[in-house]
């Protein structure tokens, strides 16, 4: 089916949104990020219209409207951190920052007319299959309950910002700010700032920060692998040709693919090019930092790709301004005024930035889910998060996942993997609605066989080789990462296996 | 000395002071008295140096653990070492012993270690560092912390150095507990690694500069007033802990360091004739040939805050 009669049919077919207590719907999605909004687009394309969106924010957007501090861009290149099905030939930069984003993402609300199935204000906080009616229920904040037959978790896997457990956070008197929910009223001009991090947010706040503050105090626990983020802007005659000729902006996005796809031999597994790949961040930190010492602080002592390799071309000069600190001693606690750290020194700044990531699920669930004969999804998931081809759980009929357990990509674009799920899912609700089940549930024997090959492939990976990151839990059990090519994982996700599965 | 090394952690983590702790103008620094001032500057000057070399030698350890705890305790330790050098820094400028903002100027020995740690110490093997830092720390901190806290009767450094002795006992603790790791495995492999690691030019190099120093230091505190009888009890004291179980023993860093310590110990030893040439020659040691001093020097500071 066309975009354009998917279009069409949608609007026609408007008023079969399912409303508040009222009949189910066909498919209930939480979340209305690029992975939720994805999913009601193909499940539309594929003649499923009965959708209906369930968003806590009052936006679209996800991570894209959630992450608007200074500097917020992506790391994987437009052309390729964007829907197959919805290209943009608009792209102006070769990353383009978070604005950027999210204005791509309102445009696919409005292109693909989704609107209408969005709720807003809605905040999930309980799924519960009814296993006689084959419906999935939804609690909403508030008291209300939404229904439907298969439900999508979309909420994505980086929605939950937090301040970190420091000792004495609450003691501190002056501005704290998360990266993901920056506070845009407040002017850094003048001021003494801290930044606690020095993850991916923080390599792109810190190089605007240093140009507002009057001083900037990064304060660094484990220095990261950091790769030139090679950046341009995008020349106008580049942004007529894609328009007039979509297929050449195809082939641009092919060949960026290939490329990412080939670091997985450096990035994935331990292999000649992982030493190379360390030689390239190690000259490029040579070739930036003048200071050995300097330098030693930032040397990584695990091996690249354990944990996400960052890519900017000016954090490391950043941190070499006049106004600029890096301090690598331990965070003893935080004071009234400031950060005290282990050599005995008070840090004194107005305001802290907490650049300190999210709260990855690893083992628990962001809300309750109840499944077949009341089992509890975070009590099964306690000792690590495991689910059928990322998508599916045991016991959990019906129910299908958006970056599930061992779906993360770790040198390729989230949203390929993003686009193979949700086509799985996609065929997953289809054959629910097609044959009138009450019930399409995973074997537990697939699912067990599934994961033991993916954590035997884990045990072989960089990520597995020692160095404690946010995808692993805290006993080392790695539910995030998926060890393979992005072209395996697509492989993998068009297959649907309907012996694995049981059909009621 | 059989430690759990994550229990270790969690107490350190707690056990977190700062500078700010201590009210730097508390009544007491007028009961230094001025015969004992000069001395004092010195000695305190070479106390301080030596806990900022010793920290970073912790550094160099971090890079080389075994495991994420140990690692975790040495980059601790680290800051620990430095927080004392400030601290020790800050007990000078209440004594009026700091040239304005100056750092206190190290001395020839001092400075071709703390040029020797900059270029090699990350290089050296986790054994060598592991079995020094616990002698330097038994030998110079615990003699030198005694020797200072009698003689001193200011109460605001009682009250520092009760802070800085809290966290050296743990230093110690963990330091013997890896001494003795280390100790385990077949003798004649770890003898046989020993001999090879001896024979690394940078360590020689090494060697060079801690011998002179050691000797340079027992000089200065002797002439400070302190009895050489003490330094050496407390080095003697690194060989009864070191060697109480047969892990320790067998460590051949462990034999190599408590011998030595042995050397210095006797001061009628032949050692000792090669030993102080090299301290005078080192007077002479041209300071056109001295590196630049390392960025990590410069964070110290007798400041509470910043």
């Amino acid at each position: 089916m066309s975009q354009s009669s998917v279009a069409k049919k949608a609007s026609s077919r408007r008023s079969g949104i399912a409303k508040d207590n009222a009949a189910p719907a066909d498919v209930l999605i939480v979340g209305a990020g690029f992975a939720g909004l994805g999913t009601a687009i193909r499940l539309r394309a594929a003649g499923i219209d009965n959708i209906v969106i369930l968003e806590r924010g009052d936006e679209v957007g996800g991570t894209w409207r959630d992450n608007s501090y200074p500097g917020a861009a992506c790391d994987i290149p437009s052309n390729l951190y964007s829907f197959f099905f919805a290209q943009n030939p608009q792209w102006s930069r070769g990353y383009s920052g978070s604005g950027e984003i999210l204005g791509y993402i309102r445009h696919l609300v409005e292109h693909f007319q989704l609107q209408g199935l969005i709720r807003f204000g809605h905040t999930v906080t309980g799924l519960e299959f009814d296993a006689a009616k084959g419906l999935w229920t939804a609690s909403v904040a508030g008291g209300r309950k939404v229904s439907a037959r298969a439900a999508v978790m979309a909420q994505g896997p980086l929605s939950n910002a937090s301040f970190p457990d420091l000792p004495g956070i609450e003691r501190f008197k002056g501005h704290k700010i998360h990266s993901a929910r920056w506070d845009h009223a407040y002017d850094f001009s003048g001021k003494r700032v801290a930044v606690i991090g020095t993850g991916a947010s923080a390599v792109q706040i810190i190089p605007e920060l240093v140009k507002q503050a009057a001083h900037l105090k990064v304060f660094q626990r484990t220095p990261a692998w950091v790769l030139p983020r090679l950046d341009y802007t995008t020349p106008d005659w580049s942004k007529a040709v894609f328009s007039r000729v979509p297929a050449t902006q195809g082939l641009v996005r092919g060949a960026m693919f290939w490329a990412h796809e080939s670091m997985a031999f450096g990035m994935i597994w331990n292999t000649p090019m992982t030493a190379m790949l360390q030689r390239i961040s190690s000259r490029f930190l040579r070739r930036q930092v003048k200071d050995s010492w300097m330098r030693r602080q930032l040397t990584p002592d695990f091996r690249i790709g354990c944990k996400r390799v960052l890519m900017s071309s000016d954090y490391y000069r950043a941190l070499q301004r006049n106004n600029c600190e890096l301090i690598t001693w331990p965070i003893a606690t935080l004071s009234e005024k400031g950060i005290r750290s282990s050599e005995g020194l008070e840090h004194q700044v107005d305001c802290i930035v907490f650049a300190t990531g999210f709260e990855v699920s690893k083992s628990g669930t962001p809300f309750p889910i109840t499944g077949l004969d009341g089992r509890r999804l975070n009590e099964e998931w306690a000792r690590g998060a495991q689910a059928y081809k990322s998508v599916n759980i045991a016991g959990y009929p019906n129910l299908f996942m958006s970056f599930g357990p061992n779906s993360g990509p770790g040198h390729n674009s989230a949203l390929v993997y993003m686009e193979s799920q949700i086509d799985y899912i996609v065929r997953g609700i289809r054959t629910i609605l097609k044959q009138d089940l009450k019930m399409l549930d995973v074997r537990a024997e697939a699912q067990i066989r599934y994961n033991k090959s993916i954590q035997k492939r884990l045990s072989r990976t960089n990520w597995n080789s020692g160095c404690k990151s946010w995808y692993l839990s805290e006993d080392g059990f790695n539910a995030t990462m998926y060890p393979g090519f992005a072209t395996q994982f697509k492989r993998q996700m068009k297959v649907f296996a309907e012996q694995d599965y049981r059909a009621l | 000395m059989n430690i759990d090394l994550d229990k270790m952690l969690a107490k350190v983590r707690s056990s977190q002071w700062a500078l700010a702790d201590i009210d730097w103008d508390a009544p007491g620094a007028e009961l230094i008295t001025a015969e004992q001032w000069p001395k004092l500057k010195a000695f305190m000057s070479d106390l301080m140096w030596i806990e900022h070399v010793g920290a970073r030698g912790f550094a160099a350890m971090a890079k080389k653990a075994p495991n994420e705890t140990l690692k975790q305790l040495y980059i601790y330790f680290h800051a620990e070492e430095q927080r004392h050098a400030n601290t020790e820094m800050a007990l000078m400028r209440r004594w009026g012993m700091l040239d304005g903002e100056a750092i206190p100027e190290p001395n020839i020995n001092l400075r071709l270690v703390i040029q020797w740690l900059d270029q090699y110490s990350d290089d050296m093997p986790l054994e060598v560092l592991g079995s020094v830092i616990p002698m330097l720390e038994i030998a110079l901190d615990g003699a030198l912390c005694k020797f200072l806290l009698d003689t001193v009767s200011d109460p605001v450094c009682h009250q520092a150095f009760a802070r800085i002795n809290d966290d050296e006992s743990r230093h110690l603790g963990v330091g013997f507990h890896v001494l003795e790791m280390q100790g385990h495995g077949k003798l004649y492999q770890m003898a046989l690694k020993a001999v090879a690691t001896t024979l690394n030019p940078k360590l020689m190099l090494g060697i060079l500069a801690y011998l002179p120093l050691l000797n340079r230091m027992r000089d200065n505190i002797v002439t400070m007033g302190l009895k050489e009888e003490s330094l050496y009890s407390a080095m003697q004291k690194y060989e009864r802990i070191g060697g109480r179980t047969a892990a320790g023993r067998r460590n051949p860093w462990f034999q190599i360091i408590s011998r030595h310590g042995r050397l210095v110990v006797n001061r009628k030893h032949l050692y000792h004739r090669p030993v102080d040439a090299l301290v005078r020659l080192t007077d002479h040691y041209p300071r056109r040939l001295l590196r630049p001093i390392p960025a990590w020097v410069k964070q110290l500071t007798y400041k509470t805050t910043a």
